[in-house]
């Protein structure tokens, strides 16, 4: 209502702008908030990003989107697998590179599971743990290897003959295979179509530059028209995979567990059974013998009726006064107000304004207050006179 | 079917099976030993309908004041029964301490006795007997829960006892009969006596003192054998709390009060109490223990929410008797419910006797009227004065009708009434 009044005092169009803006203030911001959280969705959604080492689709040091580019861009059909699901869904065959980095994520259902899928395929899988190579029937025993400043293939695969790796730490597994160190383990070993390569190090985006890597990637992955990049998500593995705190437990624990719950179920029907109904009581009926005088003041209230509410304080001065005065209970209102104004020594005119019978109404709620306070006043002046 | 503590501690001794045998079918196994063992327990308890259950009348008592509510049990069959047993009460009649563990041999009886201390004005119900009879291990019981009648009557406090002292002091200075000589007011003459200084000269009888050698003094003393009729209203408007206390049970207090005063003073007080029906009705013919007998007769008095008839109401009073009485109308003040239904039966009241009402003022009312804080308060406070000022019109209404209007807080309602009783009595006007 205020605005309808403001709005025409004002004038000037611009001016009414501003008002309509300010009146939608929230309705402007819920929208500007809104689109701009749909930018960010739009934005963000472009290119898939994670933090996860060796990932595909991982622009930071340790990922290997430029691997997976690179791929790309010579030809070799790249796909990205994430979770064994999705896996399962891609076509491989003979003709396929199979591709596994983070294999910490794998446990045996998992490598089950990537066997039985990848069949004919050859199989890469990047700095995998021992349990891991247990499971694809390697040694898996790596020991960490510097490869002092740069290793020569020194191997009889024309793929790699001539190429040099330099990482800061790879794995070397037991076995012949390329970038061997003379003892019996190599950081590359190669059983039938299962490939462990141990330098993961080389793939990243980081180091894929140094030495020869960039090369020795492309040959290792890239010998195929088909690569199929898994990476292996947490929750493939099943419930059985892996260390629980149940293979370590005596084997009474279970049942001592399922013992406990039924002891508990037992106290519970112990407890639970009460010793006869629960006793109520005949309540009465509870009825505040204010509650009538409240309920007419909020009606007062919500009419806003200070006319009568005004009249009702007066007429109670009146009253009072009345009865101070021994003026007895009929009396005059005139009169009233006449005798009070001499009894207090005030001017006639005053007093009439306050207790009058045809005093006005107060027109807002201040005046009613002030008009109120002003009676009680008046009460106690001539309770004291 | 109940089973004790006992049962799940024996379910969890299984751990030690378990560990010995680390097997599913070890717990199960444990399981349905434990199950059966606890049915076996179940069928060789007692029968709960061994014990008979008999309960001992508890009468009256004040409200607030302990008393106890006494139940035999007595064991019919020929095997020793062991139980627990509640004899459970509503709330309010404070019943605690009301679990027991009995064991009574057959033929034997065994004497429960559970504290009572009602915390509510009335008949207050005993909800029922539980019994727990427990087999001979102790895992599992028989339970069942018969009714057994049981009620405690539970008075009206009377608070207002404390001024009955001081009102029965100056009831014997209108007597005569006080320590302090003075002349004892009222209209009967009672005896000539020797003028003892003190005495107030305007009573020398100078006609006796003329033949005597002695200055002699007449005593009066006030009318006895007046009647006074208490007519409480249990309508809708006695429901209302005055400071969480329903008016009814401080205009009982007050009625009380007035009972004890005037049986002492010699006068026969009757009462009717009712709202839409007379709900209680007594005649006592003065006899000295008035206030135990009203006690009573009101204890079960409870708040209608309907509309007071007062045709009924004042039918009854007539019917109590002819003789001019001092009618005490104990309502609430409510300009409405007085206006539509009392006023019109007054005048057959007033013919014939004199007629007083009193009332329980709310001081929330007053408190209501005076604040002024704020626009709400100020509100509130109109609501309250107009309220007020209708009940200042019934009042000059009803003084009109000649109807004396006592109307005073809960806490000063009784000894306003006993005073204005006193008032009428020295100046003879019963």
């Amino acid at each position: 209502m205020s605005t309808d009044t403001a709005a025409p005092a004002t004038g000037t169009g611009a001016t009414g702008a501003s008002g309509a803006l300010r009146r939608h203030r929230g309705m402007i911001l819920i929208v500007l908030g809104l689109v701009l959280a749909v930018l960010v969705v739009v934005w963000s959604d472009g290119e898939e990003r994670t933090d996860t080492a060796l990932d595909p689709a991982n622009p930071g040091p340790d990922g290997a989107r430029a691997l997976a580019r690179v791929l790309d861009d010579e030809g070799v059909d790249v796909t990205v697998a994430r979770g064994a699901a999705e896996l399962e869904r891609t076509d491989v065959g003979p003709g396929t590179t199979v591709l596994v980095t983070s294999t910490d994520a794998l446990g045996a259902s998992t490598v089950d599971r990537l066997l039985e899928h990848v069949g004919a395929a050859r199989l890469v899988l990047v700095e995998p743990g021992p349990t891991v190579a247990e499971e694809v029937g390697m040694d898996g025993d790596a020991l960490p290897d510097s490869l002092d400043g740069g290793r020569e293939a020194d191997c009889d695969d024309p793929l790699f003959a001539d190429l040099t790796l330099e990482v800061d730490v790879a794995l070397s597994y037991p076995g012949t295979g390329c970038f061997g160190d003379g003892s019996g383990a190599a950081v590359l070993v190669e059983r039938g179509d299962v490939s462990l390569f141990g330098a993961g190090d080389a793939l990243t985006n980081d180091q894929v530059l140094r030495a020869d890597n960039a090369a020795l990637a492309l040959r290792l992955l890239g010998r195929d028209e088909r690569l199929v990049w898994y990476v292996p998500q947490v929750d493939d593995l099943g419930a059985g995979d892996g260390v629980t705190l149940e293979s370590l437990a005596p084997d009474w624990v279970r049942p001592g567990v399922w013992l406990l719950a039924l002891t508990v179920v037992g106290v519970a029907v112990w407890r639970g059974r009460r010793l006869g109904a629960l006793a109520s009581e005949p309540l009465p009926v509870v009825v505040k013998a204010i509650e009538t005088t409240l309920s007419r003041g909020r009606l007062y209230r919500r009419a806003g009726d200070r006319e009568h509410a005004a009249q009702a304080l007066r007429r109670a001065a009146r009253d009072r006064a009345a009865e101070r005065l021994h003026l007895g209970t009929v009396t005059d209102p005139h009169a009233l107000v006449r005798d009070v104004a001499h009894h207090l020594g005030r001017s006639e005119t005053e007093v009439d304004a306050l207790i009058g019978p045809l005093a006005p109404a107060p027109a807002t709620d201040a005046a009613l207050i002030a008009l109120a306070r002003q009676l009680a006043e008046l009460d106690r002046e001539v309770r004291r006179t | 079917m109940a089973i004790s503590g006992r049962a799940p501690l024996l379910l969890l001794l299984g751990i030690i099976a378990v560990v010995l045998r680390p097997s599913m079918s070890t717990v199960f196994l444990w399981l349905l030993v434990v199950v059966l063992l606890c049915a076996a327990d179940w069928l060789l308890a007692p029968r709960t309908d061994a014990l008979a259950w008999a309960r001992r009348p508890v009468g009256t008592v004040r409200m607030g004041h302990p008393t106890e509510t006494l139940l035999v049990a007595t064991n019919g069959s020929g095997r020793r029964v062991r139980a627990l047993v509640r004899d459970a009460w509503q709330p309010s009649a404070g019943a605690t301490g009301n679990r027991h563990r009995v064991s009574v041999a057959p033929g034997e009886r065994a004497v429960l006795r559970t504290p009572l201390q009602p915390r509510r004005r009335g008949d207050l119900r005993a909800v029922g007997v539980t019994v727990r009879s427990a087999g001979p291990l102790g895992l599992a019981s028989r339970q069942r829960t018969v009714a057994v009648e049981g009620t405690v009557r539970s008075l009206p406090p009377f608070e207002s006892r404390k001024h009955l002292p001081s009102r029965l002091l100056r009831l014997r200075e209108l007597d005569g009969r006080s320590a302090v000589r003075v002349r004892g007011q009222g209209t009967e003459f009672d005896s000539l006596r020797e003028y003892v200084r003190g005495d107030d000269v305007r009573s020398i009888d100078w006609r006796a003192s003329a033949r005597n050698r002695n200055v002699v003094v007449r005593t009066w003393q006030p009318e006895r054998d007046r009647r006074v009729v208490l007519v409480l209203d249990t309508s809708r408007t006695s429901a209302g709390r005055v400071e969480d206390v329903p008016r009814l049970d401080s205009a009982m207090d007050a009625a009380l009060l007035l009972a004890a005063l005037a049986a002492r003073a010699g006068d026969r007080i009757d009462f009717v109490a009712g709202d839409r029906r007379v709900r209680s009705r007594l005649r006592s013919a003065g006899s000295r223990d008035v206030t135990a007998r009203l006690q009573d007769t009101m204890a079960d008095l409870q708040p209608v929410i309907a509309e007071a008839d007062w045709d009924a109401l004042v039918g009854a009073v007539q019917g109590l008797g002819r003789q001019r009485a001092l009618v005490v109308l104990l309502t609430p003040l409510e300009p409405s419910a007085v206006e539509e239904g009392l006023l019109t039966v007054l005048p057959a009241l007033t013919r014939h006797h004199r007629v007083v009402l009193a009332s329980v003022r709310d001081p929330a009312l007053d408190r209501l009227a005076s604040a002024r804080a704020s626009i709400d308060d100020v509100y509130d406070a109109a609501a309250a004065e107009q309220v007020l000022g209708r009940r200042r019109r019934t009042t000059q209404l009803l003084r009109a009708l000649g109807v004396e209007v006592v109307d005073a807080d809960a806490e000063r309602l009784p000894p306003a009434l006993a005073d204005h009783y006193l008032h009428l009595k020295a100046q003879g006007l019963l």
